[in-house]
């Protein structure tokens, strides 16, 4: 994978989530990955049909801004999703590494993102057997993944007030990210000045230097 | 042929492509077999036969027709895959079929004849002599141009021939003949022709090298971006080379194709359908392009001057050129 990890993540509340996360026990963490598979499975076999021509169905699906990553063995009949940690190597070779956003990676997921544009725009980087990452892009964006309803549809008629709940989750999110945005734009703004100065006065002795006479420039040089 | 509004064919996949092309406005839908039949064979993409059943079914019921992609070559002494999918095609009821191969061109004529033919731009007919050589011989109602000629060697090749004609509207720029180029033959044995695909992903690798990311197709570095600045796919015309001691875009930039801004040009000139580009695309993508041109088709029919600029965020590098069309790079 292009290294992204080196970079450091935007400053968003799943970044505040993944601090939050962090004391977690594994066993909790896995157990509601297994079951968000078990969901995928259930209404979304196509999507692993799609994928049996490939010979290997392992992916590690790196979240940049939780601690941990997720290893996908996406062979039928028993498909797994695996919590690792931070450090942690996943047991099997993996296709290939997709890193991104968690946000990113959930609208890619729910296919209302272009992947092929994510990636040209940077805000998604992939290592590995490229071919396998198209396969399986294509084999999720073949799907009609609605996350939420998935995960909610197990509960029949209980699913009515889950659903409310996060909605009401899903407001105060965009809230907490509208507020963590004018907070690091605060943060930001005393080296945003710095930086538009310096380049400004480059800007400048660029100008000085293509009006020099060109014998004088030449001389100088 | 006389300039009227012109027909929008788009892209799927997928099944949920399909439907978000459907319900994006297209007019018609093309697709192809999960098989080594159409030009498009990557792994997890393309429709088994229920699903092309179904697909057929949703598009009729919005008035919308399907238009199914069989132009790789037949390998030689093995045409049943192909015959069986313009077969398959027939009895499922596509609106039409898309075609390369002289050999299958005769056989769906000899065996559907009531079945629409469409020659390929795999084919590569770019002159009247050779359209009109296919309409005679295989009765073929519609050619898709080669994206190498420009708008005035449209209009001249619709005021000689009697057949439709359907060019290339938006998306991935080849700068080529179609099937004439041998750059991704040569770096990755693969060729669009006989593979169905150009700078293949499984011969792909993107690194981080010194804070850029760096592409490579096969053993050949294509491209290094700096941080921040838009990437491109490592298609091996779009690559950015040393050549007299200078790094620079030799052949065309990382752009993608877009017409939006010459639609009545196109109309004046007798085209008669726009295709977009990019099977192998996600569904985002498709809803978006189709739409925005959905837009851009009618107000082009209402004679006013369409306006794409949204279609900016998904043009590979960023950046979008009308290609051969204004013989900008030739
Ligand atoms: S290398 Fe470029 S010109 Fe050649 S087939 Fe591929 S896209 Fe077309």
């Amino acid at each position: 994978m292009s290294q992204p990890g080196q970079r450091a993540p935007a400053l968003s509340p799943v970044l505040l989530l993944g601090f939050a996360l962090r004391p977690a026990p594994k066993p909790a963490l896995q157990a509601a990955a297994s079951l968000a598979m078990a969901a995928l499975l259930r209404g979304h076999r196509s999507v692993f049909e799609r994928l049996e021509g490939l010979a290997n169905r392992d992916f590690l699906i790196d979240p940049v801004d939780l601690p941990f990553r997720f290893h996908l063995s996406a062979a039928l009949p028993s498909p797994r999703l695996r919590i690792l940690g931070e450090d942690e190597e996943p047991a099997a070779p993996v296709a290939a590494t997709i890193k991104g956003s968690l946000p990113a990676l959930i609208d890619l997921l729910e296919g209302r993102v272009d992947g092929d544009a994510l990636f040209f725009s940077r805000a998604l980087a992939v290592e590995g057997d490229m071919g396998a990452v198209v396969a399986l892009r294509n084999a999720v964006d073949g799907a009609d993944i609605a996350l939420t309803e998935d995960l909610l549809r197990p509960l029949g008629p209980f699913g009515g007030p889950a659903r409310g709940l996060l909605r009401a989750g899903g407001m105060l999110y965009r809230r907490a990210e509208r507020d963590l945005e004018t907070l690091r734009a605060a943060l930001v703004a005393p080296v945003q000045r710095r930086c538009d100065s310096q380049e400004a006065k480059l800007r400048d002795l660029d100008e000085t230097v293509a009006n020099m006479p060109t014998r004088r420039r030449e001389r100088q040089s | 042929m006389t300039g009227g509004a012109l027909e929008l064919v788009c892209p799927a996949g997928t099944p949920a492509s399909l439907r978000a092309a459907v319900d994006a406005g297209a007019d018609a839908i093309y697709l192809g077999f999960r098989d080594e039949t159409n030009a498009r064979n990557f792994p997890g993409l393309n429709f088994s036969r229920d699903e092309l059943a179904d697909g057929i079914k949703y598009a009729g019921s919005k008035g919308v027709k399907v238009l199914v992609a069989i132009n790789t070559y037949p390998r030689a002494g093995n045409p049943g895959p192909w015959r069986a999918a313009v077969d398959d095609a027939a009895r499922l009821g596509a609106w039409a079929v898309i075609l390369a191969d002289i050999g299958l061109l005769d056989y769906a004529r000899q065996n559907h004849p009531d079945l629409r033919r469409h020659l390929s731009v795999q084919a590569s007919a770019a002159n009247a002599q050779a359209i009109k050589f296919y309409c005679d011989e295989f009765g073929v109602k519609r050619v898709v141009l080669p994206r190498v000629l420009t708008v005035d060697e449209i209009a001249r090749i619709n005021d000689a021939v009697e057949v439709e004609t359907e060019v290339f509207a938006f998306g991935g720029m080849c700068v080529m003949a179609e099937g004439r180029c041998l750059l991704s033959s040569y770096a990755t044995g693969e060729s669009p022709n006989m593979n169905g695909v150009c700078s293949p992903a499984e011969h792909i690798h993107y690194e981080e090298r010194d804070g850029q990311l760096v592409s490579r197709l096969g053993d050949f570095t294509i491209n290094k971006f700096r941080e921040g600045e838009p990437a491109g796919y490592p298609t091996l015309c779009k690559g950015r080379f040393r050549a007299c001691s200078r790094d620079s875009y030799l052949f065309e930039e990382p752009v993608s194709l877009d017409v939006s801004n010459i639609l009545p040009d196109l109309m004046k000139a007798g085209v008669t359908a726009l295709k977009i580009e990019g099977r192998q695309r996600g569904k985002a993508y498709v809803a978006q392009v189709v739409s925005a041109f959905r837009r851009a088709v009618d107000a082009a029919a209402r004679g006013e001057q369409p306006d794409t600029a949204d279609l900016a965020s998904i043009t590979e590098g960023g950046q979008q050129s009308t290609g051969a069309y204004e013989k900008g790079w030739r």
